[in-house]
């Protein structure tokens, strides 16, 4: 076989042709290579395991806050709703950006100031999605849960939580997207270390391929992240054809639900963890077949 | 027509379930025509022997499903009382199974799971729970599908699970809401003799709600006719077919003649005027 | 007493006082929030914490001499500015990948997903240092942030309409465009508004940032530069004002959907689908709401220029600069 020159790929084609100058969008292999070296050198490494910690850390808390704090406020207590819910709404709207420059003012650029506005942000998200969860759950469950004689504190852990469990989780990831860029942001604006302050520097030292390394590994941290949460999700969260929903979930909390088919599209397009079988009333033959058959046995 | 208690033909059948003048009125959040209350249930007096399978039947709005949730004792009636087996209701006990028109599965349990959910309520320990689930998977016709999550099974499917949730625990009383109505007419006839049959090897007391006049009629030993607004007992009709009932009496001669007279029973209804009790009206009384 | 009455206590109206009290109390929080801030300051003395009122005051001077208003009108512009082309970019394309190519789109779809996890702060460096500083480089920070809400929510709202609609329309022999523009956009747009509202959460949230990474203008840079010297009166004003400017984006995108989809009953089935129909679109409020977002970002634009022309004129000769107050100079 005749030794034939490889195509180049598209992360080399551009600086390739000269079409962006290979002084700022280097080719994908100095990329690489620079990105191993440093990491070989142990110094990405060191920045890495920074920012994770923080970011860990304030996810971390943010559940151990939020998801409380979602379920009491979607508890049998409407006034406590009635006055908190827009403290919760105003907490979520302030720009997390303009609220780390006055955490900084308070805290510091030490890991404080990173971790408490990573879980401020994040505490926003899940508790709202926790509301949301226990919002949307179907009414006859709960009536069908109080039929069984289950006192209060039962049927929050028996149908409350497990019915709002997608919806949670649906937050957690949405979350851990936030928690990643936050905290590359406040590495940017106010740090002396971490991925983000790696970057920066990297970029005023116009060190082109470092900047890329850096963007390369945080997103795949972000990636990792997500791809975590996914699994737990799938293996807790096992009965929803459609778990892969976090944009159109979010997009209509408050408002009408979403179309049902959309659903279903974006599960069939994402990753659905269980078989999905005949969902509406117009079932598929064979299933029908199935159960005349069985009646047919008796 | 006179409202009859217990059938006749049985005056020795213990009363299981005995409903007496339950009324029930809706606080309305804007006052219509001037009235701050909507009457749903006014003065029902009937009772259920035990074993015996009674239907309500009524036109929309006759306050049947109140009439259920009063039955289960999620709702307190604003007055009256209800006795089985001789206790008042005061809330909801597991002596009484309920099935929901929209199925009401937990969607994060399997079958099985579902079937054991009263089990577990009940706190029977988990050695005999299986063996119990199992076997009421069995009476439903759904054995090989235990571990099947809901949805994936179909809506006549998800209706059997119910009632084997509805059943494992061994209620005395089981309370059914439309349980037939989201299901399609055939299955729906499939169902409605699979439930005789479950019926017959339980001997349950069974009060099913429903629209269907001819579903009335061929589950039920007797067929209470509610009228609406407010929601009343126009009368009580006893079922004179055999049983077991069989599909071919759906075309027979008795049958048709029972339908016409719930259906006529259900259109006369000028008997009372539609009522909206203000307070000077109730206090009068 | 009332039957009701029997069971539940009695039907008569609260008083005047407990209904004033019920309505007040979703402002409770938020004025203990206020009121807290404002003892505290007074109690504890800190050149860093000015009670609310101070704050307040240095608020209003600065919207009397004008400088907070270009703040303001700066980053509208290039907040706009992005949203729009993410628009202009994500809807067509999302269109036509849930619709008419949704093979493609199943092959493209992890690729996408990684891009959209791709952070922007990172890009932004990248983008810096190919596009160097300017207004394209927060432009297309912002655009980039807010497409990917609208990619994604647009394809699957396009991928989502019922085919019997589009069945329908080809039946009518409508040409391939015709049914896009006129079947498909219409059946897509609750999804597509659905992925405005996350978007616009996201503009003013990336765009703070760019301007305190890389500006000299805007009301990121306002924030960035009073938290330096620590004015906190400063970053009040410019806390303030991004509120009020997300505020103004949420509530316009908002009304814009209200005024395209009839308003429907308080329980509105949740099955029904809402389509969007083009002949309901009144031509002279769509054109007026046109003309105010043109005028905004017009205003935005202008004011861009000049402050940008004037900051370059200082550079090189600050003697001619005429003086300008300082952002966060004012009560400590």
């Amino acid at each position: 076989m005749s030794a034939r020159r490889p195509l180049p790929r598209g992360g080399e084609l551009l600086p390739t042709l000269r079409v962006v100058d290979p002084v700022f969008v280097p080719p994908l292999h100095a990329v690489l290579v620079e990105l191993s070296r440093l990491w070989r050198a142990g110094q990405l490494a060191h920045h890495t395991a920074l920012s994770a910690g923080r970011a860990l850390g304030g996810f971390a808390a943010a559940v151990a806050l939020g998801t409380p704090l979602g379920f009491l406020l979607a508890g049998p207590w409407p006034r406590l709703r009635r006055a908190l819910l827009p403290l919760l709404d105003l907490a979520a709207q302030l720009n997390p950006v303009v609220l780390f420059h006055v955490v900084m003012l308070f805290l510091g650029i030490g890991e404080a100031a990173k971790v408490f506005i990573i879980a401020w942000l994040c505490t926003a998200t899940i508790a709202t999605s926790a509301l949301a969860g226990v919002a949307a759950l179907d009414p006859q469950l709960l009536r069908i849960g109080r039929a069984f004689a289950l006192g209060p504190g039962r049927l929050f852990l028996r149908v409350v939580l497990p019915a709002a469990a997608p919806a949670l989780f649906t937050g957690l990831r949405l979350a851990a997207g936030q928690a990643c860029v936050m905290l590359v942001g406040a590495e940017m604006m106010g740090a002396s270390s971490g991925l983000g302050w790696f970057v920066v520097q990297s970029q005023e030292s116009y060190h082109a391929p470092r900047i890329f390394a850096g963007a390369v590994v945080i997103t795949a941290l972000a990636l990792l992240a997500d791809a975590v949460l996914k699994r737990v999700e799938g293996g807790l969260v096992t009965w929803t054809p459609s778990v892969d929903e976090r944009w159109a979930l979010l997009g209509h909390a408050g408002r009408a639900r979403t179309d049902a088919p959309a659903d279903r599209v974006i599960g069939a397009a994402g990753s659905a963890p269980a078989p999905r079988g005949p969902e509406r009333q117009e079932d598929a033959p064979p299933v029908r077949a199935l159960e005349v058959a069985n009646v047919r046995r008796r | 027509m006179s409202l009859r208690s217990i059938d006749p033909a049985q005056p020795d059948a213990a009363v299981k379930i005995a409903v007496r003048g339950i009324s029930h009125a809706y606080r309305l959040r804007k006052p219509r025509e001037g009235k701050r209350e909507f009457l749903a249930l006014d003065s029902l007096n009937f009772e259920v022997g035990d074993g015996e399978f009674v239907a309500v039947v009524g036109p929309s709005g006759c306050g049947k499903s109140t009439l259920l949730d009063i039955l289960s004792g999620l709702a307190t009636p604003s007055r009256g009382e209800i006795h089985i087996d001789g206790h008042a209701v005061t809330g909801p006990t597991l002596d009484r199974g309920i099935v929901l028109q929209g199925y009401a599965l937990f969607p994060w349990r399997t079958t099985r799971q579902n079937v054991e959910f009263g089990l577990e309520a009940k706190g029977v320990p988990r050695s005999e729970r299986r063996a119990i689930s199992d076997r009421f998977t069995r009476l439903v016709g759904l054995t090989g599908f235990e571990d099947r999550l809901p949805h994936e099974l179909s809506g006549g499917m998800k209706q059997r699970v119910a009632l084997a949730r509805a059943l494992a625990y061994d209620p005395g009383v089981l309370l059914m809401d439309e349980p037939f109505a989201a299901v399609d007419a055939q299955t729906r006839e499939v169902l409605q003799d699979e439930l005789l049959r479950i019926w017959s090897e339980t001997r349950k007391t069974v009060i099913l709600v429903t629209h269907s006049i001819e579903e009335a009629i061929y589950l039920a030993d007797r067929v209470v006719v509610l009228s609406a607004n407010p929601g009343r007992v126009r009368d009580i009709v006893a079922v004179d077919l055999p049983r077991p009932r069989t599909p071919a009496l759906r075309t027979g001669d008795r049958f048709v003649r029972l339908r016409h007279r719930i259906w006529e029973l259900l259109q006369n209804d000028d008997a009372a005027p539609p009522s909206l009790v203000t307070e000077d009206a109730v206090a009068a009384r | 007493m009332s039957l009701a009455a029997t069971a539940a206590g009695p039907v008569a109206p609260p008083p005047r006082a407990a209904r004033w009290a019920e309505a007040s109390l979703p402002w409770t929080g938020v004025a203990a929030a206020a009121l807290l801030w404002e003892l505290s300051a007074r109690l504890r003395h800190s050149p860093f914490f000015p009670p609310l009122t101070a704050a307040l005051g240095t608020v209003a001077r600065m919207i009397r001499d004008g400088s907070l208003p270009s703040h303001v009108a700066v980053s509208a512009f290039r907040g706009l500015s992005g949203f729009a082309v993410a628009i202009t970019l994500g809807v067509p394309a999302g269109l036509w990948l849930g619709h008419r190519a949704p093979r493609l789109h199943a092959a493209a779809e992890p690729l996408l997903r990684v891009a959209s996890q791709v952070n922007p702060f990172a890009l932004m460096s990248v983008f810096l240092l190919v596009f160097g500083g300017g207004e394209v480089v927060k432009v297309m920070a912002v655009g980039w942030v807010a497409l990917w809400p609208i990619l994604f929510c647009t394809v699957s709202g396009a991928a989502a309409v019922d085919p019997q609609l589009v069945k329908a329309a080809r039946s009518l022999a409508a040409s391939p465009a015709a049914v896009t523009w006129r079947v498909v956009l219409p059946a897509a747009a609750p999804a597509v508004f659905a992925g405005l509202r996350l978007a616009t959460g996201l503009v003013f949230f990336v765009l703070v940032a760019a301007e305190m990474l890389g500006a000299t203008r805007g009301v990121g840079w306002l924030v960035h530069s009073s938290a330096m010297n620590y004015q906190v009166a400063g970053i009040f004003a410019g806390a303030l004002a991004v509120v009020g400017l997300g505020l103004g984006l949420q509530r316009a995108v908002r009304a814009a959907e209200d005024r395209l989809f009839p308003r429907q009953a308080a329980d509105a089935d949740a099955t029904a689908v809402r389509i969007l129909d083009l002949r309901d679109v009144r031509p002279r409020a769509a054109l007026a709401a046109a003309l105010v977002a043109l005028a905004v970002a017009g205003a935005g634009w202008a004011e861009t220029r000049r402050v940008l022309a004037h900051d370059r004129a200082v550079m090189t000769d600050p003697a001619a600069a005429p003086a300008e107050p300082s952002p966060g100079a004012g009560p400590r």
